[in-house]
């Protein structure tokens, strides 16, 4: 039973971090219908500078501060996307979805070198925050308490973002962007401030991804590729531009991923993508995605 | 109010519009009547921004709007209403007006959009009824209803209109005939484009009529029943 309890605990922590990174993709690919390949970097980005933030100034530092430094990641991802947008995306909106594919493609690969640049080859690791969060008992086992903050943090995300989108004007505006940008530009909307806004907002979560992964896991190259694979599933199942698509296709393979690491770890990833082919073959849109 | 000089537009490669010139003067409403394919909607479109203007000029209360972006146009006192009525579809009724009621007010706390302005929804009042239906679940004259109304919250000097009366029920078409009427009595000026000459008679002060992209006629509505090439044209 503790066994079964850990697992889903871990399956939520998963999910969480996925449900940031693919909610983040989802929501740029539903306002600006890009598939940003990119986002896996941005994600790679956020857990970098918290990383470097954190051990800059850990050695004895308190928790609190540790942990207001945390988000650090997510504003620099987020203030990088604010640059991005402009500048190297909103060229190719007006041409065929190859050059998008192409641009951010290439951005995933500069980003990538960026981080060597920045941060050389090494891992950089936050562990400090992880450690000193401590344990808890779950059962006979001991279980690190700071994953369930992870997992808060993945809930809280959630709200908010459901919240942003459906509770306020921000959100009107953007679901109408999303839904007839010709038509809402014709009604006053200035749809290039919604755009970096909303790519804004996507990296801000796959910065927070990265974030508060990072105390747990270090900073590694090749994070941000794993990563996006894994949000391309989650889109996949739940479907590209659906934020409801993305928690449900970011719990699905949360839950699958973690059986298949306990239970069947050769196949692993096979199943993830013989579960998105499925769901290609009879729902090409994703659960919740529209034709 | 509003006036095009020798406009060229052009979709990708095509020359739709061909040194087009028309003006609307201060409340009045004026019909741009041609078949399918003559360039009506283009011309609306490039007036609002949404095509480019490859040649020409686009002037609006005697400034030139030319090279102004489309939501720009929209706040300075465009409306418009095209013929697809582009509702959002995932947006309730008062979503999409209060998109419109935000922009025109945008310091003001969020309002229920039935009291953001009465005068608007008297214009069709049975919007009232279906404020929280989505989008998708309107019927053809609901669609138009609320894009007019929705077009009218932005407080506009012209609406353009594109084919407003197109595949509505005879009573519908007559409804918002009225309502095109009651618009002009608020003193804002009306462009609709429209393939229907009769219904472009009933609600129309002048006539342009456009076919391949250009204008080949300007007149009074009466005039153009008397010009038998320009009917030929028109009608197909």
């Amino acid at each position: 039973m503790d066994v079964l309890v850990i697992h889903l605990v871990n399956a939520l922590l998963y999910a969480s971090v996925l449900f940031l990174i693919a909610g983040g993709l989802s929501l740029i690919y539903g306002v600006m219908r890009i598939v940003n390949m990119a986002h896996g970097n941005l994600y790679a980005f956020g857990a970098y500078v918290t990383a470097w933030a954190i051990g800059s100034v850990a050695g004895g530092a308190p928790t609190v501060l540790l942990l207001v430094l945390l988000p650090v990641g997510a504003l620099a991802a987020a203030v990088l996307g604010a640059v991005l947008e402009p500048t190297l995306l909103r060229p190719f909106y007006r041409r065929a979805e190859e050059y998008q594919l192409l641009v951010t493609f290439g951005l995933l690969m500069i980003l990538e070198d960026l981080l060597r640049f920045i941060w050389g080859p090494y891992p950089l690791s936050a562990s400090e925050v992880f450690e000193n969060f401590g344990s808890l008992t779950i059962g006979d086992s001991l279980y690190p308490t700071y994953n369930f903050l992870v997992i808060g943090v993945g809930i809280v995300a959630a709200i908010f973002l459901w919240g942003v989108i459906y509770k306020t004007r921000f959100g009107v505006v953007l679901r109408a962007t999303s839904q007839n940008m010709r038509m809402a530009s014709a009604l006053g909307v200035n749809v290039n401030r919604v755009y970096i806004q909303a790519f804004t907002l996507g990296c801000f979560m796959a910065g927070l991804g990265g974030a508060i992964i990072v105390p747990g896991q270090s900073a590694v190259l090749g994070m941000g590729i794993d990563a996006v694979v894994l949000a391309f599933i989650v889109v996949v199942v739940g479907g590209l531009g659906s934020l409801e698509g993305a928690l449900v296709g970011a719990l699905i393979v949360g839950v699958v991923r973690e059986a298949g690491i306990t239970w069947f770890p050769e196949i692993e990833l096979a199943v993830l993508y013989l579960i998105a082919a499925i769901v290609l073959l009879v729902r090409p849109a994703g659960l919740f995605g529209r034709p | 109010m509003l006036e095009l000089a020798r406009v060229d537009t052009f979709r990708g490669p095509a020359q739709i519009l061909r040194a087009v010139s028309l003006a609307v003067n201060d409340g009045e409403a004026v019909c741009l009547v041609g078949r399918n394919g003559a360039g009506k909607t283009t011309t609306i479109d490039s007036i609002m921004g949404l095509l480019p203007v490859r040649a020409g000029t686009v002037a609006f209360r005697g400034r030139d709007i030319t090279r102004l972006p489309a939501h720009e146009r929209a706040l300075l006192g465009i409306g418009y209403a095209p013929e697809d009525a582009g509702i959002f579809p995932d947006l309730t009724v008062e979503e999409n007006f209060q998109i419109t009621s935000w922009l025109a007010r945008p310091g003001e706390a969020a309002a229920p959009a039935a009291d953001a302005d009465a005068r608007i929804f008297s214009l069709f009042p049975e919007v009232k009824s279906f404020l929280g239906r989505r989008g998708l679940h309107l019927s053809g004259g609901q669609k138009k209803m609320v894009a007019i109304s929705r077009a009218m919250t932005l407080g506009p000097s012209v609406l353009l209109l594109d084919e407003p009366f197109e595949g509505l029920a005879p009573v519908v078409v007559t409804r918002l005939i009225e309502a095109v009427k009651a618009i002009k009595a608020l003193g804002v000026s009306v462009l609709i484009a429209e393939s229907n000459l009769v219904n472009a008679t009933r609600v129309a002060d002048r006539l342009y009529a456009i076919d391949r992209g250009e204008i080949i006629f300007h007149g009074r509505p009466q005039d153009v029943f008397a010009n038998e090439d320009v009917m030929k044209t028109v009608r197909g």
